[in-house]
Protein backbone atom coordinates (compact mmCIF):
# COMPACT_ATOMS: atom_id res chain seq x y z
CA UNK A 1 0.00 0.00 0.00
CA UNK A 2 2.76 2.63 1.34
CA UNK A 3 5.34 1.61 -1.48
CA UNK A 4 2.31 1.79 -4.56
CA UNK A 5 2.57 5.40 -2.93
CA UNK A 6 5.82 6.07 -3.44
CA UNK A 7 6.46 6.70 -6.84
CA UNK A 8 3.57 8.98 -7.04
CA UNK A 9 4.82 10.80 -4.58
CA UNK A 10 8.51 11.05 -6.68
CA UNK A 11 10.32 9.02 -3.57
CA UNK A 12 12.29 6.06 -4.39
CA UNK A 13 10.75 3.53 -2.88
CA UNK A 14 14.33 2.00 -1.29
CA UNK A 15 16.22 3.61 1.75
CA UNK A 16 19.44 5.56 0.80
CA UNK A 17 21.70 4.12 2.64
CA UNK A 18 24.78 5.50 3.95
CA UNK A 19 28.09 5.83 1.56
CA UNK A 20 31.26 5.04 2.59
CA UNK A 21 32.85 7.72 1.97
CA UNK A 22 31.40 11.33 1.42
CA UNK A 23 27.91 11.87 -0.72
CA UNK A 24 28.92 13.24 -3.71
CA UNK A 25 25.77 13.18 -5.89
CA UNK A 26 23.27 15.79 -6.14
CA UNK A 27 22.79 17.78 -3.20
CA UNK A 28 19.00 17.51 -2.85
CA UNK A 29 17.17 14.41 -2.47
CA UNK A 30 16.29 11.74 -0.25
CA UNK A 31 18.91 11.41 2.53
CA UNK A 32 20.30 8.70 5.11
CA UNK A 33 18.26 7.94 7.89
CA UNK A 34 22.07 7.51 10.02
CA UNK A 35 25.24 8.80 10.23
CA UNK A 36 28.23 6.49 11.48
CA UNK A 37 30.08 8.12 14.37
CA UNK A 38 27.21 10.84 14.77
CA UNK A 39 23.75 10.96 16.16
CA UNK A 40 20.84 11.62 14.51
CA UNK A 41 18.35 14.12 16.27
CA UNK A 42 15.00 15.56 15.33
CA UNK A 43 13.35 19.06 16.21
CA UNK A 44 12.10 18.20 19.64
CA UNK A 45 14.76 16.62 20.82
CA UNK A 46 17.13 19.72 19.35
CA UNK A 47 14.92 22.00 21.47
CA UNK A 48 15.68 20.49 24.41
CA UNK A 49 19.10 19.78 24.23
CA UNK A 50 19.58 23.26 22.97
CA UNK A 51 18.43 24.34 26.28
CA UNK A 52 20.20 22.47 28.15
CA UNK A 53 23.54 24.71 26.62
CA UNK A 54 26.87 24.20 25.21
CA UNK A 55 26.34 23.01 22.09
CA UNK A 56 28.00 24.53 18.84
CA UNK A 57 25.35 25.09 16.35
CA UNK A 58 26.19 25.10 12.16
CA UNK A 59 24.45 25.62 9.57
CA UNK A 60 26.06 24.60 6.56
CA UNK A 61 23.40 25.72 3.85
CA UNK A 62 24.77 27.16 0.56
CA UNK A 63 25.14 31.25 0.57
CA UNK A 64 23.52 32.75 -2.98
CA UNK A 65 26.55 34.41 -4.58
CA UNK A 66 25.62 37.49 -6.71
CA UNK A 67 27.50 37.19 -10.88
CA UNK A 68 29.84 39.60 -11.32
CA UNK A 69 28.42 39.82 -14.44
CA UNK A 70 24.84 40.91 -13.25
CA UNK A 71 23.19 43.65 -15.26
CA UNK A 72 24.04 46.94 -13.25
CA UNK A 73 20.27 47.59 -12.90
CA UNK A 74 19.34 43.67 -12.30
CA UNK A 75 17.32 43.37 -9.03
CA UNK A 76 19.57 41.50 -6.63
CA UNK A 77 17.81 40.89 -2.58
CA UNK A 78 18.68 37.57 -1.46
CA UNK A 79 16.92 36.91 1.43
CA UNK A 80 17.89 37.51 4.92
CA UNK A 81 18.97 34.12 5.96
CA UNK A 82 17.37 32.37 8.91
CA UNK A 83 19.32 29.94 11.18
CA UNK A 84 18.70 28.53 14.65
CA UNK A 85 19.61 31.43 17.36
CA UNK A 86 23.10 30.96 18.15
CA UNK A 87 24.28 29.30 14.96
CA UNK A 88 27.41 29.71 12.94
CA UNK A 89 26.53 29.88 8.77
CA UNK A 90 29.42 28.45 6.85
CA UNK A 91 28.48 27.77 3.40
CA UNK A 92 30.51 24.87 1.69
CA UNK A 93 31.50 23.25 4.83
CA UNK A 94 29.01 20.17 3.45
CA UNK A 95 30.69 19.97 -0.15
CA UNK A 96 31.51 16.26 -0.89
CA UNK A 97 35.30 17.39 -2.39
CA UNK A 98 35.81 20.41 0.21
CA UNK A 99 37.29 23.64 -1.00
CA UNK A 100 40.68 23.19 0.95
CA UNK A 101 40.48 26.64 2.35
CA UNK A 102 36.78 26.14 3.74
CA UNK A 103 37.99 23.00 5.18
CA UNK A 104 40.33 25.12 7.13
CA UNK A 105 38.01 27.78 7.80
CA UNK A 106 35.69 24.98 9.33
CA UNK A 107 38.25 23.17 11.07
CA UNK A 108 39.65 26.49 13.41
CA UNK A 109 35.49 27.39 13.79
CA UNK A 110 34.97 24.60 15.02
CA UNK A 111 38.56 24.63 17.54
CA UNK A 112 37.64 28.36 18.29
CA UNK A 113 34.54 27.34 19.44
CA UNK A 114 34.46 24.47 21.14
CA UNK A 115 37.92 25.50 22.74
CA UNK A 116 39.66 22.21 21.17
CA UNK A 117 37.36 20.15 23.43
CA UNK A 118 36.53 17.28 20.91
CA UNK A 119 33.83 16.21 23.27
CA UNK A 120 31.89 19.18 23.34
CA UNK A 121 28.32 18.76 21.37
CA UNK A 122 27.91 19.99 17.73
CA UNK A 123 24.74 20.43 15.91
CA UNK A 124 24.89 19.94 11.64
CA UNK A 125 22.41 21.07 9.65
CA UNK A 126 20.80 22.56 6.55
CA UNK A 127 17.52 21.82 5.14
CA UNK A 128 15.26 18.68 4.65
CA UNK A 129 16.40 16.21 1.96
CA UNK A 130 19.80 18.23 1.75
CA UNK A 131 23.07 15.88 2.12
CA UNK A 132 25.35 19.21 2.77
CA UNK A 133 25.12 18.94 6.60
CA UNK A 134 25.56 14.87 6.52
CA UNK A 135 28.33 15.53 4.80
CA UNK A 136 29.49 18.20 7.11
CA UNK A 137 28.79 16.35 10.31
CA UNK A 138 30.94 13.39 8.65
CA UNK A 139 33.59 15.58 8.20
CA UNK A 140 33.38 16.97 11.64
CA UNK A 141 33.49 13.31 12.96
CA UNK A 142 36.42 13.11 10.86
CA UNK A 143 38.34 16.08 12.60
CA UNK A 144 38.08 13.98 15.45
CA UNK A 145 34.50 14.97 17.25
CA UNK A 146 32.96 12.62 19.40
CA UNK A 147 29.86 14.04 20.58
CA UNK A 148 27.90 15.18 16.47
CA UNK A 149 24.41 15.29 16.36
CA UNK A 150 23.19 15.56 12.33
CA UNK A 151 19.94 17.46 12.25
CA UNK A 152 18.21 16.47 9.45
CA UNK A 153 14.80 18.04 9.91
CA UNK A 154 16.89 21.11 8.85
CA UNK A 155 15.70 24.74 8.89
CA UNK A 156 12.32 23.55 7.38
CA UNK A 157 11.65 21.44 10.49
CA UNK A 158 12.77 23.55 12.59
CA UNK A 159 10.25 26.72 11.34
CA UNK A 160 7.28 23.89 10.97
CA UNK A 161 7.40 23.42 14.55
CA UNK A 162 7.37 27.35 15.17
CA UNK A 163 10.67 27.71 16.72
CA UNK A 164 12.64 31.00 17.11
CA UNK A 165 14.81 32.08 14.37
CA UNK A 166 17.71 34.85 13.67
CA UNK A 167 19.20 36.36 11.15
CA UNK A 168 23.56 34.97 10.25
CA UNK A 169 25.65 36.64 7.93
CA UNK A 170 27.57 33.65 5.83
CA UNK A 171 30.97 32.80 7.29
CA UNK A 172 33.25 33.06 4.11
CA UNK A 173 37.27 31.80 3.52
CA UNK B 1 13.14 9.52 8.48
CA UNK B 2 12.58 13.05 7.54
CA UNK B 3 11.59 10.74 3.73
CA UNK B 4 9.29 9.06 5.84
CA UNK B 5 7.56 11.18 7.30
CA UNK B 6 7.22 13.46 4.51
CA UNK B 7 5.31 10.27 2.59
CA UNK B 8 3.30 9.56 5.89
CA UNK B 9 2.65 13.25 6.49
CA UNK B 10 1.55 13.04 2.86
CA UNK B 11 -0.45 9.94 2.87
CA UNK B 12 -2.55 10.94 5.73
CA UNK B 13 -3.51 14.40 3.91
CA UNK B 14 -4.41 12.25 1.20
CA UNK B 15 -6.43 10.00 2.95
CA UNK B 16 -8.14 12.83 5.09
CA UNK B 17 -9.65 14.03 1.96
CA UNK B 18 -10.66 11.01 1.43
CA UNK B 19 -12.39 9.66 4.51
CA UNK B 20 -13.67 13.34 5.71
CA UNK B 21 -12.59 14.43 9.68
CA UNK B 22 -9.95 12.98 11.04
CA UNK B 23 -6.48 14.59 12.49
CA UNK B 24 -3.04 14.90 10.81
CA UNK B 25 -0.65 13.92 13.62
CA UNK B 26 2.76 16.00 13.48
CA UNK B 27 5.39 14.45 15.74
CA UNK B 28 6.96 17.65 16.69
CA UNK B 29 4.27 20.47 16.13
CA UNK B 30 1.55 21.28 18.14
CA UNK B 31 -1.79 22.90 16.02
CA UNK B 32 -0.87 26.54 18.24
CA UNK B 33 2.80 26.21 16.42
CA UNK B 34 1.17 25.23 13.02
CA UNK B 35 -1.00 28.29 13.13
CA UNK B 36 1.52 30.65 14.47
CA UNK B 37 4.09 29.21 11.99
CA UNK B 38 1.57 29.54 8.80
CA UNK B 39 0.39 33.30 10.36
CA UNK B 40 4.48 34.02 10.09
CA UNK B 41 5.30 32.69 6.78
CA UNK B 42 2.19 35.04 5.67
CA UNK B 43 3.64 37.99 6.65
CA UNK B 44 7.18 37.35 5.49
CA UNK B 45 5.73 36.57 2.29
CA UNK B 46 3.83 39.86 2.40
CA UNK B 47 7.00 42.24 3.49
CA UNK B 48 8.92 40.37 0.48
CA UNK B 49 6.39 41.00 -1.82
CA UNK B 50 6.24 44.52 -0.68
CA UNK B 51 10.23 45.30 -1.01
CA UNK B 52 10.03 43.61 -4.32
CA UNK B 53 7.11 45.73 -5.57
CA UNK B 54 9.30 48.83 -4.91
CA UNK B 55 12.24 47.67 -6.41
CA UNK B 56 10.28 47.04 -9.64
CA UNK B 57 8.00 49.08 -10.29
CA UNK B 58 8.48 51.39 -7.46
CA UNK B 59 5.70 54.07 -6.79
CA UNK B 60 3.25 52.41 -9.30
CA UNK B 61 0.05 51.05 -8.53
CA UNK B 62 -0.67 47.32 -9.28
CA UNK B 63 -3.93 45.98 -9.71
CA UNK B 64 -5.82 42.50 -9.04
CA UNK B 65 -5.06 40.89 -12.30
CA UNK B 66 -7.71 38.57 -11.79
CA UNK B 67 -9.52 38.12 -15.59
CA UNK B 68 -6.21 39.80 -16.93
CA UNK B 69 -3.63 38.16 -16.30
CA UNK B 70 -3.14 34.23 -15.29
CA UNK B 71 -0.40 32.57 -13.67
CA UNK B 72 -0.08 28.41 -13.37
CA UNK B 73 3.02 26.45 -12.28
CA UNK B 74 2.90 23.36 -10.69
CA UNK B 75 2.18 23.43 -6.79
CA UNK B 76 5.08 20.80 -6.34
CA UNK B 77 7.48 21.39 -9.03
CA UNK B 78 9.80 17.70 -9.21
CA UNK B 79 12.90 19.74 -10.59
CA UNK B 80 13.15 22.94 -8.95
CA UNK B 81 16.09 24.23 -12.00
CA UNK B 82 13.06 23.43 -14.24
CA UNK B 83 9.62 24.69 -13.21
CA UNK B 84 7.32 25.45 -16.01
CA UNK B 85 4.97 28.21 -15.97
CA UNK B 86 2.42 28.75 -18.41
CA UNK B 87 1.27 32.49 -18.42
CA UNK B 88 -2.25 33.99 -19.86
CA UNK B 89 -3.74 37.27 -20.62
CA UNK B 90 -6.56 38.74 -21.47
CA UNK B 91 -7.42 42.35 -21.97
CA UNK B 92 -9.18 44.53 -24.04
CA UNK B 93 -6.49 47.26 -24.05
CA UNK B 94 -3.66 45.62 -25.60
CA UNK B 95 -0.41 44.15 -23.38
CA UNK B 96 2.57 45.64 -23.93
CA UNK B 97 4.68 43.87 -21.05
CA UNK B 98 5.31 40.50 -18.85
CA UNK B 99 7.39 40.33 -15.77
CA UNK B 100 7.53 37.10 -14.30
CA UNK B 101 9.03 37.61 -10.68
CA UNK B 102 10.18 34.80 -8.18
CA UNK B 103 9.91 36.61 -4.78
CA UNK B 104 12.55 34.04 -3.00
CA UNK B 105 15.01 33.73 -5.55
CA UNK B 106 18.23 36.38 -4.67
CA UNK B 107 17.62 37.89 -8.29
CA UNK B 108 14.06 37.93 -8.25
CA UNK B 109 13.08 39.02 -11.83
CA UNK B 110 13.57 36.23 -14.17
CA UNK B 111 12.00 37.90 -17.49
CA UNK B 112 10.62 40.81 -18.40
CA UNK B 113 8.81 40.50 -21.94
CA UNK B 114 8.22 43.52 -24.13
CA UNK B 115 5.85 42.62 -26.90
CA UNK B 116 5.91 43.98 -30.20
CA UNK B 117 3.45 44.22 -33.23
CA UNK B 118 3.66 40.64 -34.20
CA UNK B 119 3.31 39.13 -30.67
CA UNK B 120 0.03 37.74 -29.73
CA UNK B 121 0.99 37.78 -26.20
CA UNK B 122 -2.45 35.79 -25.16
CA UNK B 123 -0.35 32.26 -24.10
CA UNK B 124 3.26 32.31 -22.82
CA UNK B 125 5.47 29.56 -21.27
CA UNK B 126 8.62 29.31 -20.21
CA UNK B 127 10.63 27.47 -17.34
CA UNK B 128 12.51 28.76 -14.54
CA UNK B 129 14.58 28.26 -11.70
CA UNK B 130 13.52 28.37 -7.75
CA UNK B 131 15.70 28.32 -5.40
CA UNK B 132 12.84 27.86 -2.28
CA UNK B 133 9.15 28.04 -1.60
CA UNK B 134 8.10 31.29 -2.84
CA UNK B 135 5.42 33.41 -4.79
CA UNK B 136 6.05 33.96 -8.39
CA UNK B 137 4.51 36.86 -9.60
CA UNK B 138 3.50 37.44 -12.67
CA UNK B 139 2.70 41.42 -14.33
CA UNK B 140 1.41 42.21 -16.75
CA UNK B 141 1.57 46.14 -18.34
CA UNK B 142 -0.87 47.40 -21.02
CA UNK B 143 -0.15 50.09 -23.33
CA UNK B 144 -1.90 52.71 -21.47
CA UNK B 145 0.61 51.87 -18.63
CA UNK B 146 -1.24 50.01 -15.75
CA UNK B 147 -0.10 46.62 -14.29
CA UNK B 148 -1.87 44.16 -13.29
CA UNK B 149 -0.74 40.99 -11.15
CA UNK B 150 -1.31 37.54 -10.26
CA UNK B 151 0.60 34.76 -8.23
CA UNK B 152 0.65 31.31 -7.51
CA UNK B 153 2.55 29.58 -4.69
CA UNK B 154 5.29 27.06 -5.79
CA UNK B 155 7.19 24.39 -3.17
CA UNK B 156 10.23 23.44 -4.41
CA UNK B 157 13.54 24.01 -3.44
CA UNK B 158 17.54 23.98 -5.07
CA UNK B 159 16.86 24.95 -8.39
CA UNK B 160 19.74 27.66 -8.02
CA UNK B 161 22.38 25.66 -7.00
CA UNK B 162 21.55 22.73 -8.89
CA UNK B 163 24.01 20.87 -10.93
CA UNK B 164 23.43 21.82 -14.68
CA UNK B 165 24.93 18.50 -15.78
CA UNK B 166 27.55 15.65 -15.23
CA UNK B 167 30.00 17.77 -17.16
CA UNK B 168 30.52 21.31 -18.01
CA UNK B 169 31.92 21.15 -20.74
CA UNK B 170 29.46 19.37 -22.50
CA UNK B 171 26.78 21.49 -21.17
CA UNK B 172 28.51 24.11 -23.51
CA UNK B 173 29.15 22.11 -26.41
CA UNK B 174 26.22 22.98 -28.26
CA UNK B 175 25.85 26.62 -26.45
CA UNK B 176 23.40 28.66 -28.62
CA UNK B 177 21.90 25.93 -30.92
CA UNK B 178 18.05 26.27 -31.08
CA UNK B 179 15.01 24.82 -32.94
CA UNK B 180 12.02 26.02 -33.34
CA UNK B 181 8.63 24.37 -33.45
CA UNK B 182 5.78 25.48 -34.88
CA UNK B 183 2.69 24.48 -32.86
CA UNK B 184 -0.22 24.59 -35.66
CA UNK B 185 -1.02 24.68 -38.87
CA UNK B 186 0.09 28.30 -40.68
CA UNK B 187 -2.39 30.44 -42.05
CA UNK B 188 -1.77 34.18 -43.17
CA UNK B 189 -2.60 36.57 -40.43
CA UNK B 190 -3.53 33.97 -37.83
CA UNK B 191 -2.07 33.59 -34.84
CA UNK B 192 0.43 31.01 -34.28
CA UNK B 193 2.27 29.64 -30.93
CA UNK B 194 5.82 28.53 -31.61
CA UNK B 195 7.99 26.73 -28.99
CA UNK B 196 11.49 27.73 -28.84
CA UNK B 197 14.23 25.99 -27.48
CA UNK B 198 17.70 27.38 -27.08
CA UNK B 199 21.13 25.21 -26.04
CA UNK B 200 22.58 27.24 -23.01
CA UNK B 201 23.76 26.35 -19.88
CA UNK B 202 22.58 29.44 -18.32
CA UNK B 203 25.04 28.96 -15.37
CA UNK B 204 24.22 31.50 -12.65
CA UNK B 205 27.42 31.25 -10.72
CA UNK B 206 26.28 29.23 -7.82
CA UNK B 207 26.52 25.83 -9.51
CA UNK B 208 29.50 23.83 -7.39
CA UNK B 209 31.66 21.17 -10.25
CA UNK B 210 32.22 18.73 -7.77
CA UNK B 211 35.48 17.51 -9.81
CA UNK B 212 37.26 20.78 -9.65
CA UNK B 213 35.33 22.29 -6.05
CA UNK B 214 35.54 25.20 -7.86
CA UNK B 215 31.60 27.52 -8.82
CA UNK B 216 31.70 27.19 -12.10
CA UNK B 217 31.36 30.82 -13.58
CA UNK B 218 28.36 32.38 -14.55
CA UNK B 219 26.91 32.61 -17.79
CA UNK B 220 24.03 33.24 -18.80
CA UNK B 221 21.14 34.69 -21.24
CA UNK B 222 20.88 38.21 -21.08
CA UNK B 223 18.31 39.09 -24.10
CA UNK B 224 16.34 37.43 -26.52
CA UNK B 225 15.18 39.33 -29.44
CA UNK B 226 12.46 37.70 -31.82
CA UNK B 227 11.26 39.07 -34.69
CA UNK B 228 9.30 38.60 -37.65
CA UNK B 229 10.76 39.27 -41.24
CA UNK B 230 12.43 42.29 -38.99
CA UNK B 231 8.90 43.50 -37.49
CA UNK B 232 9.12 42.64 -33.54
CA UNK B 233 7.31 39.47 -31.72
CA UNK B 234 9.07 40.25 -28.26
CA UNK B 235 12.01 41.25 -26.82
CA UNK B 236 13.49 39.79 -23.27
CA UNK B 237 15.35 41.01 -21.07
CA UNK B 238 16.83 38.39 -18.37
CA UNK B 239 19.17 36.80 -15.99
CA UNK B 240 19.87 33.47 -14.10
CA UNK B 241 16.40 32.44 -12.78
CA UNK B 242 15.69 31.41 -16.57
CA UNK B 243 16.58 27.62 -16.25
CA UNK B 244 19.37 25.58 -18.51
CA UNK B 245 18.43 25.11 -22.09
CA UNK B 246 15.03 27.49 -22.12
CA UNK B 247 12.09 26.71 -23.54
CA UNK B 248 9.60 29.80 -24.41
CA UNK B 249 5.97 29.42 -26.04
CA UNK B 250 4.81 32.14 -27.56
CA UNK B 251 2.12 33.26 -29.72
CA UNK B 252 3.07 35.68 -32.98
CA UNK B 253 0.87 36.59 -36.03
CA UNK B 254 2.83 36.03 -39.41
CA UNK B 255 1.44 38.08 -42.18
CA UNK B 256 2.54 36.05 -44.90
CA UNK B 257 5.21 33.49 -45.64
CA UNK B 258 8.50 34.61 -44.05
CA UNK B 259 11.17 34.29 -41.63
CA UNK B 260 11.87 34.59 -38.25
CA UNK B 261 14.53 35.58 -36.83
CA UNK B 262 15.85 34.69 -33.26
CA UNK B 263 19.02 37.01 -31.90
CA UNK B 264 19.88 35.76 -27.99
CA UNK B 265 22.93 37.51 -26.01
CA UNK B 266 24.64 36.11 -23.16
CA UNK B 267 26.55 37.61 -19.99
CA UNK B 268 30.06 37.00 -22.04
CA UNK B 269 28.72 38.83 -25.11
CA UNK B 270 28.20 36.05 -27.24
CA UNK B 271 25.70 36.33 -29.94
CA UNK B 272 23.84 33.20 -31.64
CA UNK B 273 21.23 33.92 -34.57
CA UNK B 274 19.01 31.90 -36.20
CA UNK B 275 16.50 32.56 -38.91
CA UNK B 276 13.51 30.08 -39.35
CA UNK B 277 11.06 30.00 -42.14
CA UNK B 278 7.10 30.01 -41.19
CA UNK B 279 5.74 27.65 -42.46
CA UNK B 280 8.73 25.43 -42.10
CA UNK B 281 10.68 23.53 -44.57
Amino acid sequence: MLASYLPWLGIAASAVQEPAGYWMGAIHGPVAATLSGGTVIHTKKLAALLKMGDVMVIDVSDAPRRPDNLASGAVWLPLPHPVIPGALWIPGAGIGAINPSVDKLFRECLAQRTENDLAHRLVIYCHRNCWLSWNAAKRAISYGYRNVFWFPDGMEGWRAAGLPTATAEPLLP
Amino acid sequence: MGVTRTVLLALAVSTLAALGPSRVAYADDSEAQMRAHAAQDEAERAARWQQLQQAVFGKRALADGAGVIQIEAPEHALDAALVPITLTMKSATPIKGLYVVIDNNPSPVAGHFTFGPRADPRTLKLRVRVNQYTFIHAVAETVDGKLFVSRQFVKTSGGCSAPVGADNADALKDIGLMKLHLLGPFSPGKSLQAQLMIRHPNFNGMQMDQITRLFTPPRFIRTIDATYDGAPIFHLDSDISLSTDPVITFGFVPDKKGSMQLVVRDSDNAAFNHSFAVPAG
